[in-house]
């Protein structure tokens, strides 16, 4: 005989109290078809209802003079006071509050999408003015010979006294903290003067929505206004909120001196100030690419958030449980690797953002470099003394090599000679005496 | 209760015609006395009409009702409690004017544990669903669902004395509730 599996006599309650939900009902009232003894509980719970009805209560006979007195001063305060549409006001807001978060909460990515991601697009169709600038832009990417017809503006602001005005080979890297500073500082002035005009640096909380790209750009100019393609840089740098990764300055006299920078700029002002540094000079080359790391990021905070988790429940468990020295220890050291995993991954995670936030523009500047004239020839007497300089050294030179020499192989020779001498004088006598003979 | 709110007349009279009779069956079931539980029915309506404008309709506006009458329920217990002499105070209302039967189930139900008999007291008379009691005795629902299985398991238990003699006069029906009334008396007694 089969086993019937009943269903819970609560359950059967619920149901008779239509307290369940449909597809339980459902099955409720199928079991109950066909059970004989569920039948049985179903026909007491309703007897105990149909029991409990019988004590009736007679018509009630509630006094009105308080009710009315009351409704009375009811009328007269929702005369003199405001209309409740305030509280009501409140119930919609506190009942639509999770509605009201979903919205904000959807609103404010919209906006961090929009502000972040598609700044070239928008560039494109902002304005026609930047219509026109973004069509230079294109032609200066194609061939060289479009390239030549481009005006090549002269430095547009003169420029600060630099750092070091050596044109001989330097390296910069120092300067590159004192650059970002100093980006830093006037950015912050800007957004001080005019907040409205002025958009902010794609700062690491708007990478977090939208497609996550690194943006590399390679771009080689040559430039005849070199001395001034420093300070240009810097000024492009400071309006666009960029700073100098690295930089370097190198060439000898009688060749042309070349600028190579690596430059972080912030990922929507990219196009933007690729646009100002090409008009410092002609574009020799321009390179672009974009690496979408949105899933790298995605799967990092995702493991990030795993390893935090696992973080608190082992805290918990530290805290909570209490066990063998062992176990303990155990857990802790557990705990000492997660807590390194998360760290790490911080870290990786801090890298992409900047990454993400800040394009790196690479950046070489070559001048246009035109053999000079000499005007002035050197004097006679300069050419003399030069002469007698030159004679004097290559003299002094000489003994000099003669007396290493030798020092340095005359113990040997002297050895040799020594060695030689005797057999040789007997060779040489030999010989003289045949030939006299 | 939002138009009453606005100060719509009609809307509280439409109320008060709603509730009346169920807020008085409500206190008329648990206290002694049909006056004090018009009195108390009154109260409950002119504390709704103070309180309008503070009204939010978090809840159904019948749970608000009845949260507000438990209140005063409790309030009027407390304060028999304090001027009853002999510090003792039944739950059982007094029985002047009930039917043996209303009297039998009452007996029945005064066995039941305080708050097994509130639940089911609410679920069968107020016609309350499980939410609305979870949310007005402030229990989870399935406490509520358990709580009130268990009390008409044991209430079934208390009338079946009533049923061995319904079942022995099946014809007189009244008679079979008048011997159940005197049998639960004579219990109540011994007990």
């Amino acid at each position: 005989m089969n086993k019937i599996t009943h269903p819970d006599p609560e359950e059967l309650m619920a149901y008779l109290d239509g307290e369940l939900k449909a597809d339980r009902s459902k099955a409720a009232a199928d079991h109950i078809g066909h059970c004989a003894e569920c039948q049985e509980l179903v026909s007491e719970l309703r007897g105990i209802s149909q029991t409990l009805q019988n004590w009736k209560v007679e018509p009630a006979e509630v006094p009105m003079t308080a009710i009315e007195i009351a409704l009375a001063e009811n009328r007269t305060a929702s005369r003199t006071v405001p209309p409740v549409h305030r509280s009501r006001w409140n119930w919609f807001l506190r009942r639509n509050q999770t509605s009201f978060a979903w919205a904000g909460g959807a609103l404010a990515i919209l906006l961090v999408t929009f502000s972040t991601v598609p700044l070239h697009r928008r560039v494109s169709i902002s304005s026609v003015g930047d219509l026109v600038a973004d069509k230079k832009r294109t032609q200066l990417s194609e061939p060289s010979s479009l390239a030549l017809s481009m005006p090549v503006e002269p430095p547009p602001a003169p420029p600060p006294a630099p750092a070091s005005s050596s044109p001989s080979s330097e390296n910069y890297s120092a300067l590159a903290s004192a650059g970002r500073l100093r980006a830093q500082q006037n950015q912050m002035a800007a957004s001080l003067e005019n907040p409205s005009s002025d958009q902010p640096p794609a700062s690491q909380a708007q990478v977090a929505s939208g497609p996550m790209i690194i943006r590399t750009a390679e771009l080689s100019l040559i430039t005849n206004a070199f001395d001034n393609a420093r300070t240009n840089l810097e000024a492009i740098l400071k309006r666009h909120h960029g700073y100098v990764g690295d930089l370097k300055v190198g060439g000898v006299t009688g060749s042309e001196r070349t600028l190579t920078a690596t430059l972080r700029i912030p990922a929507d002002q990219l196009d933007g100030a690729l646009l100002e540094i090409k008009k410092l000079g002609r574009v020799e080359s321009e390179s672009q690419s974009g690496q979408d790391v949105t899933s790298q990021y995605v799967d990092l905070e995702a493991r990030l958030g795993n390893s935090r988790n696992t973080e608190k429940r082992l805290t918990d468990l530290l805290r909570d449980r209490t066990g063998k020295l062992s176990d303990v220890l155990e857990v802790e050291q557990e705990l000492a690797r997660v807590r390194g995993e998360i760290e790490q991954m911080e870290a990786e995670r801090k890298t992409m953002s900047n990454q993400i936030s800040y394009a790196t523009l690479n950046a070489t500047i070559t001048e246009d470099y035109k053999a000079q004239l000499q005007a002035f020839p050197p004097s006679t007497f300069t050419r003399l003394s030069n002469a007698a300089v030159e004679g004097y050294r290559s003299m002094v030179d000489g003994i000099m090599t003669l007396a290493l020499f030798l020092l340095s192989t005359g113990p040997s020779l002297l050895l040799w000679g020594a060695i030689l001498f005797f057999p040789a004088r007997l060779g040489w006598k030999k010989l003289r005496s045949r030939f006299a003979s | 209760m939002l138009e009453f709110q606005s100060g719509s007349q009609p809307a509280f009279e439409q109320l008060f015609a709603r509730y009346r009779g169920s807020l008085y069956g409500f206190f008329r079931r648990r206290l002694d006395g049909d006056q004090r539980a018009e009195d108390l029915a009154q109260e409950t309506f002119v504390a709704v009409i103070r309180a309008a404008s503070q009204y939010e309709p978090r809840a159904l506006f019948r749970t608000y009702l009845y949260s507000i009458a438990m209140n005063l329920l409790s309030a009027e217990r407390r304060k028999q409690l304090r001027d009853s002499p002999a510090g003792k105070v039944s739950s059982e209302p007094a029985s002047h004017d009930d039917s043996d039967a209303a009297l039998w189930i009452r007996q029945a139900l005064a066995r039941l544990d305080d708050s097994e008999r509130e639940i089911l007291m609410l679920r069968e008379y107020e016609q309350l669903s499980y939410t609305e009691i979870a949310e007005l005795l402030k229990m989870p629902v399935n406490t509520v669902r358990s709580r009130l299985f268990r009390s008409r398991m044991a209430l079934k238990e208390h009338l079946e004395p009533s049923r061995k003699v319904r079942d022995t006069a099946p014809g007189n029906a009244t008679q079979g509730a008048n011997e159940a009334g005197r049998l639960a008396r004579a219990e109540g007694e011994v007990l």
